[in-house]
């Protein structure tokens, strides 16, 4: 039972056929390992970016549509945000339509010159015009082709951009389903610039397994593991929005642009908060019973004695982003920014990383009202925020044009340098714990908080001292690993469920030989595969510089260390088995 | 009386993770997915969030068999209905017969499911949402 159906879309063209490459899943076994070798073999680092021979490459797993939580869809590309590698993965219910039409992965390459759509609908697979709703929001290209589509008795998954992908945003995200998003690193940009407003997939195929006794006993181990331990009650019960607490309780919630990790309204935006007041229910993407998912309605009166409503799902990084960065200090006008945020098809977290900035940059006279045509940006203003948001999707005026650019070009256009959170491009995540998640957003392969746990080694520190060694060590080790879960792929929620043992026995139920061993050799290849990747794009992990904010502000961990982080750097590098460059001690310029 | 059937009790608790479907797909054909399943959970567009389950009501008279042109699709004892493969011409006429919707069709193999009422799409429900139970009244 292996994979390796690969279709290929030529959108400059408008053909699509099918490849058999069984040899490519045997080897890299799925997910994040297969997808960086076809973009290895198909990406072109000579390129801009949103040059039309730039592929987007989507792959799922072995586990895909058979384990529990195996809910993910990797997405590989070249990030227009940092110009190397791009990478972001996405729930909903991808995956498992993907693997029940029996497409394993999708290389998209081309441009065309319409809109149009790419529909997997069973085998039978066109590209069809998406002229009648190019324009349209997020939400509402879902509900358009959702009622177009939707045939009787089978799941269907819909990927679509909105406004902002259209315009090239290069923080804008590809949204899956019910708010899952290929969020980071700008493949909305990638999509819009190919003129493909969206990817749906229909299908309803069975999947064969060599071993249906033991499949069924593994998958009854692990189910009962992921509804009935503690391993993801966390997730089950709150959500990521429990971090808002757990963090601030450390120092570690990122505050007013990172100036502190300490938000005193965060009781106010607590997932409790949220829960209570909010929260109308749980959901779930496909194949998963944890059900993360947090929905929440948004009821506002637009007249006297009417109200609308909107139903809209929230997250940790979410609350950070347009919350706490921001200094706003309540469910509901979090959730008015995140419904903005949603309808435009951008990257909250980018987003609001860049209106913290901006807000920084107005307050400290690094711009000012003729850059923002009268307007006067505070921490807390949602109404500014929203107007601020209004005027860059309608590209009123050079600064808000800029402002979906993200921060580090407007640092570079405006100023604001050294207080411009982003590390080689990419606004980092929520996290103000320590050396360890800096870390992460340096030598990370997608710069995101989930390649290697560093917050979370930075969280283990504050309970006892570990040596640097030992942290860098775990950091690395973890970051191998994840390679191996995301070429499954799960979800990361459920990696306390997901040992190296119940993996294996997994893939053995599939008739798919992956000793304990394989499986880390697997995840070492494909990290240095990744970096690889990165270097012929021109990506140097010390040439990434730190915000000099970043340096003066207290993590729940004291200060961060320059010359400690060096001495990471170099050691990550050493025990990844990757070439380590002279490290430079360049400051970032201030303009 | 005392057969069991399958009833939604708490519709608004499910959360689409189609752990039922699954289940079915896995217990009862031994393959993944949920392309076999003989039950199904319909999710509606965007974050609306609203989830409708569809299960086989065991009907003492099946309006599937009574539409089956070749008396492939029979009324089982105690309600439901069997199938006999040899006799079914693919014809659909039994899925569409079913008003509510309730009655699958394999793709793959082009028949009909037919629910066999063994509860793993109950005993895979994190939320609840399914129970198999006692029929009490008349069935129809």
């Amino acid at each position: 039972m292996l994979q390796g159906r690969i279709l290929h879309v030529d959108l400059t063209y408008g053909k699509t056929h099918i490849e058999e490459e069984p040899e490519l899943f045997a080897k890299h076994l799925g997910g994040t390992a297969v997808a960086t070798e076809l973009l290895d073999r198909f990406g072109r680092t000579d390129l801009d970016p949103l040059d039309p021979r730039a592929p987007v490459i989507l792959a799922i797993g072995p586990f895909s549509a058979l384990y529990p939580v195996a809910t993910k869809t990797v997405s590989v590309f070249r990030s227009p945000l940092t110009g190397e590698l791009g990478e972001s993965h996405a729930g909903g219910r991808l995956a498992a339509a993907l693997r029940e039409t029996g497409v394993d992965a999708v290389v998209i390459r081309g441009a065309s010159k319409d809109p149009v759509f790419l529909h997997v609908d069973g085998h039978e697979i066109s590209l069809r015009s998406a002229r009648t709703f190019w324009g349209q929001s997020s939400p509402a290209t879902d509900r358009l082709l959702r009622e177009a589509l939707e045939k009787k008795g089978r799941k269907l998954s819909l990927v679509r951009i909105g406004p902002a992908g259209e315009r090239l945003s290069p923080m804008a995200c590809a949204t899956v389903d019910n708010s899952r998003h290929f969020g980071r690193l700008g493949l909305g940009a990638v999509l819009g610039s190919k003129k493909l407003k969206a990817i749906a997939v229909s299908g309803k195929g069975s999947v064969a397994v060599e071993n249906p006794k033991s499949y069924r006993d593994i998958y009854h181990d692990i189910y009962e593991k992921v509804v009935r331990s503690d391993e993801m009650k966390k997730y089950h019960d709150l959500g990521t929005p429990a971090n808002v607490l757990t963090l601030n309780a450390i120092n570690g919630l990122p505050t007013r642009n990172f100036s502190q990790g300490f938000f005193e309204n965060a009781q106010k935006i607590s997932g409790e908060a949220f829960l209570e007041e909010v929260n109308v229910q749980h959901m779930a993407c496909a194949h998963c019973p944890c059900g993360c998912i947090q929905v929440a309605e948004l009821r506002e009166q637009f007249a006297p004695s009417h109200y609308s409503t909107v139903r809209v799902s929230y997250d940790y990084e979410l609350i950070f982003a347009v919350g706490t960065q921001l200094s706003i200090s309540t469910p509901r006008e979090i959730l008015r920014l995140i419904v903005f945020i949603e309808k435009q098809g951008w990257d909250c977290m980018s987003m609001g990383n860049t209106l913290a900035w901006a807000t920084e940059a107005f307050l400290s006279g690094v711009i000012d009202e003729n850059n923002t045509a009268g307007l006067s940006l505070s921490f807390g203003d949602t109404s500014t925020y929203l107007e601020v948001m209004r005027r860059v999707s309608e590209g009123q005026g050079e600064f808000f044009r800029d402002l979906e650019k993200g921060t580090a070009f407007c640092s570079s256009k405006y100023g604001g340098g050294d207080f411009a959170m982003h590390y080689g491009g990419l606004e980092p995540a929520g996290y103000l714990t320590g050396e360890n998640a800096v870390m992460t957003w340096i030598a990370g392969v997608r710069h995101s908080h989930l390649d290697d746990n560093g917050y979370g080694i930075d969280q283990k520190l504050i309970l006892g001292e570990i040596s640097m060694e030992d942290q860098v060590k775990m950091q690395v080790r973890e970051a191998q690993w994840r390679m191996v879960l995301n070429s499954l792929v799960i979800c990361l929620f459920a990696r306390g469920v997901y040992d190296a043992s119940t993996i294996s026995k997994g893939l053995e139920a599939l008739g798919l030989d992956w000793s304990p061993e394989k499986l880390l050799d697997l995840g070492a290849r494909a990290l240095k595969a990744k970096y690889a990747w990165k270097k012929k794009c021109g990506f140097s992990p010390e040439r990434i510089t730190i915000p000099e904010k970043m340096l003066r502000v207290r993590t729940s961990n004291g200060l961060i260390d320059r010359e400690r982080m060096k001495k990471r750097l170099e050691l990550f590098l050493r025990y990844a088995g990757l070439p380590c460059p002279c490290l430079s001690s360049e400051k970032r310029a201030t303009t | 009386m005392g057969e069991k059937i399958l009833k939604v009790v708490n519709r608004d608790r499910c959360t689409g993770c189609f752990s039922c479907m699954y289940a079915c797909s896995r217990h009862v054909k031994g393959v993944g997915g949920t392309g076999k399943s003989a039950m199904r959970v319909r999710a509606y567009s965007g974050t609306e969030g609203a989830f409708s389950i569809r299960v086989c009501m065991r009907c003492i008279h099946p309006d599937c068999a009574a539409a089956c042109p070749t008396g492939a699709l029979i009324p089982a004892p105690g309600g439901g209905v069997r199938l006999d493969r040899e006799k079914c011409v693919s014809c659909g006429a039994c899925v569409r017969a079913c008003t509510i919707a309730a009655l699958q069709w394999d793709e793959e193999e082009r028949v009909p499911i037919p629910c066999i009422f063994c509860g793993q799409c109950v005993a895979y429900c994190p939320n609840g949402v399914i129970a198999l139970v006692e029929r009490t009244s008349g069935g129809e």
